[in-house]
């Protein structure tokens, strides 16, 4: 009875701290699923906790962001959890939180300056390795691909590129024929995969930096009558592991964008109520989709 | 006197046409020099070459003696020639001063800084306004505040005040009214007086023969002669301008009984810009509304067409019409030839054709496609029955001259067979040629019965032209002339009434 | 000489822009470009935007601009699929689709009309609202498992030839008969051209203005269905963008932005300029940063060329 009561004291004693907290969550877009599953992330958690949580929709604009970080500061939230634009325009954002004493937690993406307490991502050179990986297993070791690159110039497309290239690098009968950027978009791969397919009529494998491209890519190998071609992806949407199940995509490298957001609030609560965590920063695992992994990933629930 | 600028065998082509062939003529220090011809007579090109605007193929520019080479208007300015076009060079959200002293701006030091004297400017400015006796523009207002008139006195007084010893005026009199006209020319002469030379374009023969020393003609690229203006005579000129001697510069009238079927009345129509008109139209009848530039005659025209809002009623045949915007007049076979017929009456960068047949469509078209063959026909019967000179009824209209362009205008109008035609200034910037025959084909479609309404601030036309004459001054009517027994001078009476008192 | 020398310029100038290009890429990439099927490649790849041009040239005709009709494109492609998956029923997928691309082409047309709120800054604010429209329709998530029906349209052939690509010369017909032989056209061309001599000729010029923005929706609708169909999939920023590339295709293709000019062939012409750069490089495998900065100086060097012509002839 007694322990009973210190339970209801202590459930009450959280919903009370928790009742004050309030939490500026700053997503750098939220016009493609990866970041809306993550957003979801974030608010499922924050409901769990009884967080008010404020989310804030850059549309990958640097300016806006900073912005809406200043906004957060003005109106005195108790943490800051920031998924930068990017990761040099956006330290003055760090460093106004810092100064208002605000403890920031970056997701997805660093800040290559100020005071994060906590920092929790993927590693993007690793999802590239583990395509190329993936790539050189299924050809065994030899083959000619097109590789349909992110954004230029965006961090996720430079690191992702550095990985696939390291890791292609060992393999030399591995050829790479088209190089060429789809902007992360599905319409533009399945148009820019449409022209390589006519220049090279013959190609094994399509290496995407996401799914959106993989599945443009798959569109525009169904378009021109083709088969056999390997595609991989990654990112782990919805459609591109119905494609893993289907079979037209072989591998998938899923991120987990909504278990991500959810630690990244956790870790918020943690923060506010004085309580230090380590290791300040977080790489979340990367699990490579395949038709034999889909089930038990979709079991999985992310 | 002394000469001042020689044109020596100046010869100017573009893309294989000869624009301008040996001119050869030479202007005195201090005189007031018109050039004249029709559209397209070179004018205006000899004019921008003597500006440094354009270069000549070949041929001479003697100032002072010496030999000049323009090669642009900055090297003719330094020299002391200024051209005023007729579309201003002014900005208008700038002051009077501001606009005199664009470019050169007078400068004050300040901690090492230059910054601009606006005192010492519009000191500067005011004097070059009352040596040249133009002292009603403030130099303190907005050029886009002042009448079309201050504006060009303020592009006079631009050019004077860079020391200009040779003025060049493109058509400057055409968008003023009679008494801006008179203010100009009194500075005009009061610049002669100072020593400084002007060259006037201009199409009104009038204003030539009162104002100007010596004039020349030139025709179709060529210089037909340099002669004293009191050497020739009106008649003369007409006849060098067109190559033929012309009898006189109006068609002559033809005898005809107007009924007394009333076509039109207007009862108490009143707006913003004219108050208690009422008049009526006759059938067959041309019935002249003058008055000076603002009297309110070019509003009651386009009210009357559906183009401004405005109270009192309007009768057609004897039956109350309501006109509210230009497709109600257009049904009731009311038509307007507009003042400007680049701002109202053709799309410019379309071609013959569609801007004839813009009005016309539904007569041509069945389930909304037009038929080409109708159109056409209906296009090339308009032509020719004004002479309309077109190289294609594809051609663009922006290509045409004026003249042409409001046979385009009338011809657009005929097809619907008119009830009344109200013309507003139907040969503003058109030359004599053009003027005739517009003249001609009024009579003609009087003659047809149709009532036409002339409104024009040009006396000589109203008075050779019209039935009747209305008279308008502020707003209203002022009085009622028989052009048999009128003269100008009766017109500008009542033209002024209620001005005075 | 003169008049005819000007149009000719001013007509054909894009044309032959077209056929260097295709002489570059041809002398270039002989065996893989210069095919029969690489042609079909690129007019399919071209349809979408060509659409949105015809659209988009009826609004810069009247002397305005539609920055909505890409985002006009996304929000029928979700609608579209959304009301296809719900419904199972493609053809109320697909009016529902057309309806909202007219429904909205309208509200441009009302503003910019009767509110006179200049058509850059109306179909600016509508783009952003549609946007957010077509965000909060999807809730950023992609729309898919389509229905095979609803693949055809962007993806099927008729007799060997792409859907896709009969909808876009169906279209180009209509509008070639709608500008150039009907009344309504002629009242498009003179309300561009001259506002108050149009009213004073009696058109009805609010008709004209909602109209011409109710066919660009309609158009972009077409294009949003085709897009969304072509991928499968109606994803939430579809049709970003895509407003650049239409007013590209259509400045390129000689109608000018003031109004009252323009030529439909052109416009499709400017629309194969900018598909033959895309698929010709993306070939040659010319690396993306060089190809934006290629594409841009080819349409520069391209309208320059047609005003540079336009002014040595007029003098």
């Amino acid at each position: 009875m007694k322990s009973l009561i210190l339970v209801a004291l202590m459930v009450v004693g959280i919903a009370a701290l928790s009742m004050a907290m309030t939490i500026g969550f700053c997503v750098s877009t939220l016009n493609n699923p990866y970041f809306v599953s993550f957003t979801n992330g974030a608010k499922a958690e924050a409901q769990l906790l009884g967080i008010n949580l404020i989310v804030m929709n850059a549309n990958n604009s640097n300016s806006t962001q900073l912005n809406q970080v200043e906004d957060l500061i003005q109106r005195k939230v108790d943490a800051i959890i920031l998924n930068p634009t990017d990761s040099d325009a956006l330290v003055p954002a760090v460093i106004a939180a810092n100064k208002a004493g605000i403890p920031v937690i970056t997701l997805d993406r660093s800040v290559n300056g100020g005071k994060v307490d906590m920092y929790i991502a993927s590693n993007n050179v690793e999802y590239g390795k583990l395509e190329a990986e993936y790539a050189v297993k299924l050809l065994n070791g030899k083959g000619d691909i097109v590789l349909l690159t992110g954004i230029p110039g965006a961090s996720a497309t430079r690191d992702r590129t550095k990985g696939i290239m390291e890791y292609l690098s060992q393999y030399p009968n591995i050829k790479i024929v088209a190089n060429q950027t789809a902007q992360f978009d599905m319409a533009t791969a399945m148009s820019v995969m449409e022209s390589i397919l006519v220049a090279h009529p013959n190609i094994n494998a399509v290496i995407a930096e996401n799914d959106e491209m993989a599945l443009g890519a798959i569109q525009a190998i169904k378009a021109a009558g083709k088969s056999g071609i390997i595609v991989i992806g990654g990112d782990g949407i919805p459609q591109g592991i119905q494609a893993v199940k289907d079979g037209t995509e072989a591998v998938d490298i899923a991120q987990q964008p909504y278990k991500m957001a959810a630690l990244g609030v956790s870790a918020a609560f943690f923060i506010v109520n004085g309580l230090s965590i380590s290791p300040t920063s977080l790489s979340m695992p990367l699990f490579p989709v395949t038709k034999d992994t889909v089930n038990q990933w979709i079991a999985s629930g992310d | 006197m002394t000469e001042i600028l020689k044109i020596n065998n100046i010869c100017k082509s573009f893309s294989g046409v000869t624009v301008l062939k040996n001119i050869n003529f030479s202007i005195q220090k201090g005189e007031l020099h018109a050039i004249v011809g029709e559209n397209g007579a070179g004018k205006s090109t000899l004019m921008k070459i003597i500006a440094g605007e354009l270069e000549p193929d070949d041929g001479k520019i003697y100032l002072n003696g010496t030999e000049v080479k323009f090669h642009s208007p900055i090297d003719a300015i330094r020299a002391g020639i200024s051209l005023i076009h007729q579309e201003f060079s002014l900005v208008p959200q700038l002051t009077v001063y501001e606009n005199i002293f664009l470019g050169r701006e007078i400068s004050k030091k300040f901690l090492k800084i230059n910054f601009i004297d606006k005192k010492a400017m519009k000191k500067a400015a005011l004097e070059v306004l009352k040596t040249f006796g133009m002292l009603n523009i403030s130099v303190d207002s907005k050029v886009k505040n002042l009448s079309v008139a201050d504006k060009q006195l303020t592009e006079i007084a631009k050019a004077l005040s860079t020391n200009s010893s040779i003025l060049i005026m493109d058509e400057p009199t055409a968008a003023l009214t009679l008494r801006e006209t008179e203010l100009l020319f009194s500075i005009l002469k009061n610049l002669k007086a100072q020593g400084v030379t002007i060259i006037f374009i201009s199409h009104r023969l009038e204003e030539i023969f009162e104002i100007a020393d010596v004039v020349t003609v030139l025709r179709n690229g060529e210089l037909v002669g340099t002669k004293k203006i009191d050497e020739i005579t009106m008649e003369e000129v007409v006849s060098m301008m067109v190559g033929k001697s012309m009898k006189s510069r109006f068609p002559e009238k033809p005898i005809r009984a107007i009924s007394d079927e009333k076509v039109l009345e207007v009862k108490n129509l009143s707006s913003d810009a004219f108050k208690n008109v009422n008049f009526v139209l006759h059938k067959g009848e041309i019935l002249g509304i003058a008055g000076l530039v603002g009297c309110g005659n070019m509003q009651v025209g386009e009210s009357i067409f559906g183009l401004r809002d405005f109270d009192g009623e309007i009768y057609l045949e004897g039956k109350r019409v309501d006109i509210s915007k230009p497709t109600d007049a257009i049904k009731a076979g009311i038509f307007l030839v507009p003042e400007d017929r680049h701002d109202l009456g053709l799309v410019l960068q379309r071609s013959v054709k569609e801007n004839h047949a813009l009005p016309n469509l539904d007569l041509f078209s069945e389930f909304g496609f037009v038929s080409q063959k109708e159109e056409k026909q209906s296009v090339r019967a308009s032509i020719s029955y004004l002479n309309t000179k077109v190289s294609s009824i594809n051609q663009r209209v922006d290509n045409l001259s004026g003249g042409n362009q409001q046979k385009i205008v009338l011809g657009k109008w005929l097809v619907r067979s008119p009830k009344i035609l109200i013309l507003d200034e139907p040969t503003r910037g058109i030359d004599i040629g053009a003027k005739y025959e517009i003249y001609k084909f009024m009579y003609d479609q009087a003659l047809k019965g149709v009532s036409i309404i002339l409104i024009s601030s040009e006396l000589a036309e109203v008075l050779s032209l019209s039935d009747r004459i209305l008279v308008m001054s502020e707003g209203r009517i002022t009085g009622e002339l028989d052009p048999k027994n009128a003269s100008q001078e009766d017109i500008l009476k009542f033209a002024v009434k209620g001005k005075e008192s | 000489m003169n008049a005819l020398s000007n149009g000719f310029i001013r007509k054909y100038g894009v044309i032959f822009g077209l056929v260097g290009i295709i002489i570059f890429f041809a002398i270039e990439s002989p065996n893989y470009f210069f095919t029969p099927s690489n042609f079909i490649l690129i007019s399919k790849q071209s349809s979408i935007n060509i659409l949105l041009a015809l659209g988009q040239m009826f609004v810069i005709l009247t002397a305005g601009i539609d920055l909505s009709d890409g985002a006009i494109a996304g929000l029928v492609g979700a609608v579209a699929a959304g009301v296809t998956v719900t419904t199972g029923n493609l053809f109320l997928g697909l009016i529902a689709g057309l309806g909202v691309g007219i429904g909205f082409g309208i509200v441009n047309g009302i503003i910019v009309a009767f509110a006179k709120v200049p058509a850059f800054i109306a179909t600016l604010a509508t783009m952003s609202a549609i946007t957010g429209i077509t965000l909060i329709y999807t809730q950023g998530e992609p729309i898919w498992n389509l229905p095979s029906s609803f693949d055809f349209i962007g993806q099927g052939s008729l007799f060997d030839i792409p859907f896709s690509i009969i909808l876009m010369a169906l279209s180009f017909v209509v509008v070639w008969i709608i500008l150039e032989r009907t009344k309504y056209g002629r009242h498009v061309y003179a309300v561009g051209g001259n506002i108050k001599a149009s009213r004073a000729a009696g058109v009805k010029i609010s008709s004209v203005l909602i109209s011409v923005y109710a066919i660009s929706g309609l158009l972009a609708a077409i294009g949003g269905i085709i897009l969304a169909s072509r991928l499968g999939t109606a994803e939430p920023t579809a049709g970003s963008g895509y407003e650049l590339d239409a007013i590209a295709a259509v400045v390129l293709g000689g109608t000018s932005l003031f109004g009252g000019e323009g030529w439909v062939v052109g416009t499709i012409i400017g629309g194969y300029i900018i598909a033959v750069l895309n698929n010709g490089m993306t070939i040659m495998n010319i690396s993306a940063y060089y190809q934006e900065v290629v594409k841009g100086l080819v349409i520069l060097l391209a309208v320059m060329l047609t005003s540079f012509g336009k002014k040595y002839w007029n003098e």
